[in-house]
This record gives structure tokens, C-alpha cells and sequence, in this order.
């Protein structure tokens, strides 16, 4: 803010942003030159990485042909209450003291704030969370940003802001000494998202399997959770993977969720991403790996699937209680850790995929390879996916091993470009007939709703009672029922339920005899 | 009051002959096998055998120890006594039903085989010559097909009052439990342990409907756990209780087939249903067929068997002599007028699925429907009851 020099105690302050889970705080970086033993001292929380700037700071002040002052130095970070950690304040820190030793002139200060970490050379590298950190400066009504060069281009589509991009201390100096930061502004752009309709991997690739195709496409249009029961080596990984391959393209703002929950874990993310998440965790994770925490919490692979896919590949293989984890963000779309007196809330708005082995040896039922388990083995087997669980998946689907003469039938099936288009059209389909309703999708739907749904239609509901009677479901499986068929006529495009709708959807709810 | 006296009179009266065969098997150790020796010399006079043991016997038996199961293993306590008295306690305080081979209702086909057990413990209702017994038995890994078979089979029997037997095992015979004990006839379930222990623990809830509807029956002392051992043992109850066997998906070397052999060292009529000749789970049976053993398809075939019978059985069991109820045709007749209520692709997709199961990946392609329409079609034909779906997505007629 303001630069005094007053009696040879020169202070000094500049802005910069600390992390909590997904949302990020403004930090002021306060420096103190004063006569005493010269030393650098750093007070306010600082995490061992702050500390350990001390070092790269003075080496970057010193290689970019700046002094470093010979006086004692304390560096705080206020508010001091709060522990931070990373190395993203370098600059600000590095910045900070020359400005309080008059070695650079302070004028735009009041209006930036800055984010970086130092190389020994005065490179800057890039940081974790900057969407947060900027999203934030933009609240805060300022007018310039700082930001590592390599990770601008992410940044780029903020227009209240100007973003500079800064590739080494010594630039960063010269444009600051400039006094017109936004002459050297990045270009505005708007990032391409176009790239998210391509995919390396086509459902076309999977030979057979109808009902599966079909199934996971009706799962897509209304996001339901879906079970994919085989034995080993029937594809149900493969068609797993290439369930993201017909989801629908992701619009600007959640390309920007995604990459900002991205964007918080180890590796920085560079531009912005356009692609839907697929997560795919081995069934050793850890419970802070799958539902987020740590001691500074970060998200678990259910918020980085956001908007995306949650693999749980030989579910009987993860924990019970991994699984049970799983409850309440699926339904409440968000996940809060709490740690250290304070609540983290991240994201997870994911569709969750399981596949699994119908008993332990994989051939319970198939009439060639005869099951060598017991009843009791296959009861223990399935005894993970607990009812709460099981309530939650609305579609469970058996995907049958392939004949030979299916393995060298080279006829391709449909091809993912043409599902996709059909499954946008029917989310669009979905969207235009909710109108006023809470909901974005049909997976969601609540008791009331789907009373409405089966409002004035007495033939529909005498079916949905028949269907639950056949296959003695309970009031869940019957809503679940009812949910998949309302996918099915959005796929259709009829405003109404239908029959015939709810005898396809009971179709899959195939799993009557496990467990 | 009167219950006070019943109770009395109950104790009292077995009190003498229980407490003396309690005696002899478990405190002097004379095997079953030994006993029922005497007990034939004897002329089938239980009190003489008794008085044998007791006057003339000081050692342990010689002979092969049936119905002692273990229990001194298990039995912790180590009573001076050998455990009688602590077995006795048991029956006073938990009140399971007893019988044992002198009481008058000791059903006559079991007393008729080689080793009849001298002691039953039993739950729910008294064991007796009342009913007309078949027995279901089969593989505990039983595939869909004999799991369907079994509770067919099982339900039409039960329906006409036929009492239907098992071992309370997973698999075929629970399948046959479950079915029997919600009709007329009921189920007996006979175990391979003590009367105060449930196993396997996944049956508990038939367990409990047995009980209410049919019989739990034992001749395992309290206390005596589910030894491999004990269960060929007990398969000799189970097809000497029995008219008739009808063994449903057995391997090669089986308790099933154990039970087969004993049915017919017993001169019980043996059933065998024929299943899948690639299967390793259907050999048993097939051997069966191939030495003789009667192939069924359905109960009719079963009670063919008994015609002579029914005419004198049919007093007590009422319809059971009525083989107009039970007629296969009217059955198959039903399906038949069902059909034509279907409409045209409906029936083209029902034509198209045999009784052999078919995926429905082979049925799509053949008929090239749409995958959508198709799923939609077969749940409906499922509804009708025209089709079944096994548990891996194939699709074949109904029975």
C-alpha cells in the first residue's frame, strides 16, 4: 500500500491468495526492513515450503542483478491465524522486498495482486488453484494480476481483470517499473472448448453387447448410476472407458469448474479442460484419496470426476466402507471434509460406474464355465453393495461374455459421434420440458416428482405396480424404474411416460437373483 | 393347571424308557448300530434289549457308533455320567420334541430300516405315519435350472398334500423347503446336528417356517455340531422317512447319491431328473437313469409309482388320490390358449426363444430388432409369464 520510509524502518505490503479446498482467501504479505542482524524471517503460519522460500528468493533477487537488502527482514503473512502452505508466494514475497527497499517503484501495488514461485534463476513456475485465486482478485475489485506465464492462457477468459503474464523476476520488474501493467496484459480470449468432442476411444469398438450399449446410453441421458455385472473378460472395463466418449460437451463454465478442482492437485494444469473427467481409482485408495482430505485437503477422485465418470472397476475388491463413502456426496453432489476446525467443500457431481464379477470365480450362472463358488461365498460376495447403495443405482445391467464368432465379426456398431448427438438432443429434450423444475437431470428426482410424472396416466401406474410385483421390488426400485423410463421417453422425445417406457426400463433392472 | 399336569405325565412316561436308552448309548457308550442289533434279536422289543444292556453289558459297544456323532468330543462339560443326565436337562428346559423307538407313533417306515434311530428329537409338528413322505434332495452348488426344478416339483407335491423331505442343506434343498412349507403337504427337514443349533446359518428363516409348517427332525444330540461325519448318517432318515427319492443335479461322489444308494438298499422308489449332459452337476443323476433309477419330468411320473398306495392313502390326505388336480395337460393347455393373446412381434420373439436359453445378443441379431423394443418385448413376455430370464442374460421358455 504505501511505501514510508520513516527513520530507516521501512515497511511495506502487497496482496496475494491462500487456499481453502476450492475456494481462496486473500493474503496480505507485509514486510519490515529494520537495523539488527541481517536475516530474513518469515512469521504467520508459513508452511515448510514458505520457509524454505527464504533461500529462493534471495537467489532470485540476487541472479536477476537486484540487491538484497543487508537488514533484518520479517516477512508476515497475515491473517496470521491461518497456516498456508505451497510455494505460490515467492513473487510476492521477492516484490515485496525490493519494493521496501526502494529498489523497484510501487505505484501500481494498490490495484495488482501477485501469485508465483521462484526458480533459483528468477524463472517464475507455475501454481496450483489460479481460477480460484483470480476469481477472488476479481471480487475484490482489483485491476492487474500477476500470474506465471505458463499458466495464463488458463486465466485468459476473466474479462474484469487483466491478467499479466509473467515469465521471470526481472520482466515482471520491468513491466512494474513501466507504470502502465496493462499495456503488457494477456489477450482475452475465449478458450476453445471445441477439442472436448473428440476421443481417442469409439463405443463403436465394443462388438455385441446391445443391451449394455443401450443401457449405458439411457445411464447418460438421465445420469443414472449404473451396475455392470459380467464375468471376466466380457468388457465391462471397456465399455466403462468409453462411457465419457457419448457423454454430452461440456459448456464453458463447467469446463471451468472442472479445471479449477483440476487445477488444486499435484500436477499444475496449464490451459483450460475441455475433456470430461474419467477416474478410475485401484481398489487400494485410500479413504482421503477417494473422498478428499489430507492435512491441507484437497479433493479426492470423486470431486475430480466432476462432471465426469467414477470407475469403480472389481467393486467387490474395494472396501465396504469406501463404498458407503460414497452415499452422501451422491446425494448431495458435493463432498465437505472437515479438518483443523475447518470445512472444505468441494464438488462431486459424478456418475458413478461399477462393474463387477457375479461371484468370486466369474461364472456364477454361465452354463459353460461352471461356478466353483458356494452360496455362501456368493452371498459374501455381494454382501459390499449394501441396500442403501444398491438404491442408489438405477440401472444394473449383465454383460454376457462374446461368442468366437463375435470376437472376429468385424461389422462395427454405432459409433460414439452419433449416440452423443442423440443423447444432447434428448438432455436438451429433458431440460425444455422441466421447466421449473429443481432438478437438472431425471436421476434426481424426488418422490414428488415422480408422483407428477405418474399423474392422470392410471394404465402407467397399474404397470409400474405389476412390474414391482413381478420382480418383487421395493418403493426405491420401483422409483428407480420410474426414473429410467422417464430417460427413455426423453430419449424418445414424448412429453409423457409411457407403457411401454416402463417395461424397457424394468428390462434394466436385470439383477433378481444375486445377493 | 392342566398344562402343569400334562407336562407331569409327559415326563413321567418318558421318563423310563428315554431315560434308559439316554443311558445306554451315552453313558455306557453301546453304539446305535449295536443297540438296534439287540433290539432285532429281541424280536423289536425295545424293553428286552434295554434289560439285555443293562443286565448282561458292562463295556463300551463294539459295533460302528451311529448315532454318537462326536458328542463326547464336544461335549466340554465332561459329565461323570457320560452326559445322559446333561442331555435330559436339555429336553426339560428347551422342551424340543422327542420320540424314540418305543413310542407307538415311531413312524413304521423308519423303524423299518436296517438302522432305525433309537432316539428323534424333532420341532413343530410330531413325526408320525399320518403323511405321505417324498424326499427332494440334490447339490448344495446347484445351477438355476435344478434350483427351478426342485421348487417345481416340490410346490406340485406339497399342493396335493404330500409331506416333502430334505436335509435343510443350500442349494436343491432349500429350494424344495421353501416351496413345500407355504402349501398343504409341508416339508420335513432332517439335520446333521444337535436340535439346538441352526446351520447352515443362511436357512434360518426356513428354519423357523419349517417349523410352523412341517417337521425339524433329528437324531443328534444337543450339542453336536455339523460334523462332515453326521450327514450320510442322517441321509438314511431322509429316504427311510420317505416313499419314494427324488434327487434333482448330484455329482458323481455326492451326499445326494449317498442318499440314492440308501433309498434303494431301503427298497424306496429313487426319481432322477436329467439334466444338462455337459455338466459335471448332472452325472449322478444320469447314473442313476442308466441303473434303473425312474426319469421324471414331472409329479405325475412320481406318483404313477404309487398307484397302489393312493387308493389307501388317499383317506388320509384327502385329494392326494385325485390325479385330475395335478394333470399335466391342463398345465400345458393354459400356455397354449395364452399365446394368440400376443401380438405379431410379440409372438414372432416368443417363437424365436426355445426352452434352450438363448443370449440376447443372439436373439437381436437374429431377429434384427432394435435393441430398445426388443428389451421391452421380452420384459413383457416375462410379465406374461411366457418366458424366463436366467441370471445371465439368457432367455428361454418357462418349464
Amino acid at each position: 500500500m504505501n511505501n514510508y520510509i520513516y527513520n530507516q524502518y521501512m515497511f511495506f505490503k502487497l496482496d496475494s491468495f491462500a487456499l481453502i479446498g476450492i475456494d481462496a482467501v486473500k493474503v496480505t504479505i507485509e514486510v519490515h526492513l529494520s537495523r539488527g542482524l541481517p536475516g530474513l524471517y518469515i512469521v504467520g503460519l508459513p508452511g515448510k515450503a514458505i520457509n524454505e522460500a527464504r533461500q529462493r528468493v534471495r537467489s532470485a533477487i540476487l541472479n536477476s542483478g537486484f540487491e538484497f537488502p543487508v537488514k533484518k527482514t520479517i516477512i508476515n503473512l497475515s491473517p496470521a491465524d491461518m497456516r498456508k502452505e505451497g510455494s505460490l508466494y515467492d513473487l510476492p514475497i521477492a516484490l515485496a522486498i525490493l519494493a521496501a527497499s526502494g529498489q523497484i517503484s510501487p505505484d501500481c501495488f494498490n490495484d495488482s495482486c501477485f501469485i508465483g514461485e521462484l526458480s533459483l534463476d528468477g524463472n517464475i513456475n507455475p501454481v496450483r488453484g489460479l481460477i480460484s485465486m483470480v476469481e477472488k482478485a476479481v471480487d475484490l475489485r482489483k485491476k492487474y494480476f500477476f500470474v506465471p506465464a505458463i499458466n495464463a492462457e488458463q486465466t485468459s477468459f476473466f474479462k474484469e481483470i487483466d491478467i499479466i503474464a509473467c515469465a521471470n523476476l526481472k520482466e515482471t520488474i520491468e513491466i512494474i517499473d513501466g507504470g502502465n501493467p496493462s499495456g503488457n496484459a494477456c489477450r482475452k480470449t475465449c478458450p476453445d472448448i471445441s477439442g472436448n468432442n473428440s476421443h481417442e476411444i469409439d463405443l463403436s469398438e465394443v462388438k455385441g453387447q446391445f443391451k449394455a450399449k443401450r443401457a449405458i446410453e439411457l445411464a447418460v441421458v438421465g445420469m443414472h448410476n449404473i451396475l455392470l455385472i459380467g464375468p471376466p473378460g466380457s468388457g465391462k472395463t471397456m465399455l466403462a472407458k468409453r462411457i465419457v466418449s457419448i457423454m454430452p460437451g461440456l459448456d464453458l463454465e463447467q469446463c471451468i469448474e472442472i479445471t479449477k478442482i483440476q487445477s488444486l492437485c499435484n500436477e499444475p494444469v496449464n490451459g483450460i479442460i475441455t475433456k470430461r473427467p474419467f477416474k478410475n481409482p485401484h481398489h487400494t485408495i485410500s479413504r482421503a484419496g477417494l473422498i478428499g482430505g489430507g492435512m491441507y485437503p484437497r479433493p479426492g477422485d470423486i470431486s475430480l470426476a466432476h462432471r465426469g465418470i467414477l470407475f469403480l472397476d472389481e467393486l467387490s475388491q474395494f472396501p465396504s466402507h469406501l463404498v458407503e463413502d460414497l452415499r452422501q456426496p451422491l446425494e448431495n453432489r458435493e463432498v465437505i471434509v472437515t479438518r483443523n476446525q475447518m470445512s472444505y467443500c468441494f464438488p462431486s457431481n459424478f456418475m458413478l460406474v461399477l462393474a463387477t464379477n457375479p461371484c468370486h470365480c466369474g461364472f456364477w450362472g454361465d452354463n459353460e464355465n461352471s461356478c466353483r463358488c458356494t452360496e455362501r461365498e456368493i452371498k459374501r460376495f455381494w454382501r459390499n453393495l449394501s441396500g442403501p447403495i444398491m438404491d442408489r443405482i438405477d440401472i444394473r445391467v449383465f454383460v454376457s461374455r462374446l461368442k468366437e464368432e463375435d470376437y472376429i465379426n468385424t461389422e462395427l456398431g454405432e459409433n460414439s459421434r452419433k449416440i452423443r448427438e442423440r443423447v444432447g438432443k434428448a438432455a436438451a429434450f429433458q431440460g425444455n420440458n422441466s421447466k421449473g423444475r429443481k432438478i437438472k437431470y431425471n436421476s434426481e428426482a424426488d418422490a414428488g416428482l415422480i408422483n407428477e410424472w405418474l399423474a392422470g396416466d392410471e394404465r402407467l401406474r397399474k404397470t409400474a405396480f405389476m412390474v414391482g410385483k413381478k420382480f418383487k421390488l421395493s418403493a426405491r426400485g420401483i422409483s428407480s424404474i420410474i426414473k429410467v423410463s422417464r430417460s427413455i421417453a426423453d430419449l424418445e422425445g414424448s412429453k409423457n411416460i409411457k407403457e411401454e417406457h416402463v417395461l424397457e426400463a424394468a428390462g434394466y433392472r436385470a439383477i433378481k437373483a444375486y445377493g | 393347571m392342566s398344562l402343569k399336569l400334562q407336562a407331569i405325565g409327559r415326563s413321567r412316561h418318558m421318563d423310563r424308557l428315554l431315560k434308559d436308552i439316554l443311558h445306554i448309548l451315552y453313558d455306557k457308550k453301546i453304539g446305535t448300530a449295536e443297540l438296534i442289533k439287540q433290539y432285532r434279536r429281541t424280536g423289536d422289543d425295545i424293553e428286552a434289549a434295554i434289560h439285555y444292556f443293562k443286565t448282561y453289558r458292562r463295556g463300551p459297544g463294539t459295533l460302528k457308533q451311529l448315532a454318537f456323532g462326536g458328542f463326547e468330543k464336544y461335549n466340554k462339560k465332561k459329565d461323570k455320567d457320560g452326559g445322559s443326565a446333561r442331555i435330559l436337562e436339555y429336553v426339560k428346559k428347551h422342551r424340543p420334541g422327542i420320540m424314540h423307538i418305543g413310542n407307538k407313533d415311531y413312524p413304521t417306515d423308519l423303524l423299518n430300516i436296517f438302522i432305525p434311530p433309537p432316539i428323534l428329537y424333532y420341532r413343530g409338528k410330531r413325526p408320525g405315519d399320518k403323511c405321505f413322505n417324498i424326499a427332494i434332495v440334490g447339490s448344495r452348488r446347484c445351477s438355476h435350472y435344478g434350483r427351478e426344478v426342485a421348487a417345481y416339483l416340490s410346490k406340485n407335491l406339497s399342493q396335493i398334500g404330500i409331506t416333502i423331505v430334505s436335509g435343510l442343506a443350500l442349494g436343491i434343498d432349500a429350494a424344495a423347503h421353501r416351496e413345500a412349507v407355504k402349501e398343504k403337504g409341508g416339508s420335513m427337514a432332517v439335520l446333521g446336528n444337535g436340535p439346538d443349533i441352526i446351520y447352515p446359518p443362511e436357512n434360518r428363516d426356513l428354519h423357523g417356517k419349517i417349523e410352523e409348517n412341517g417337521t425339524i427332525i433329528t437324531e443328534f444330540a444337543p450339542g453336536i455340531p455339523p460334523l462332515k461325519t453326521n450327514f450320510p448318517i442322517r441321509n438314511r432318515i431322509i429316504s427311510g422317512l420317505c416313499k419314494g427319492v427324488i434327487i434333482i443335479e448330484a455329482g458323481e461322489r455326492s451326499g445326494a447319491m449317498i442318499t440314492g444308494e440308501l433309498a434303494l438298499k431301503q427298497d424306496r422308489e429313487v426319481f432322477a431328473v436329467p439334466g444338462n449332459i455337459f455338466s459335471p452337476g448332472s452325472r449322478g443323476c444320469h447314473r442313476l437313469i442308466k441303473s434303473g433309477a425312474k426319469l421324471i419330468e414331472n409329479i405325475d411320473d412320481v406318483l404313477d409309482e404309487f398307484k397302489h398306495l393312493f387308493q389307501y392313502k388317499s383317506r388320509i390326505t384327502g385329494e392326494a388320490g385325485d390325479r385330475n388336480n395335478f394333470s399335466g395337460q391342463k398345465r400345458h393347455k393354459s400356455i397354449i390358449t395364452a399365446v394368440p393373446k400376443l401380438d405379431p412381434l410379440q409372438s414372432k420373439v416368443f417363437e424365436s426363444i426355445g426352452s434352450r436359453p438363448r443370449s440376447f445378443d443372439d436373439i437381436r441379431i437374429d431377429l434384427g430388432l432394435e435393441t430398445a423394443r426388443l428389451v421391452k418385448i421380452l420384459l413383457s413376455l416375462e410379465i406374461k409369464h411366457l418366458i424366463m430370464e436366467d441370471p445371465v442374460n439368457n432367455y428361454c421358455r418357462h418349464e
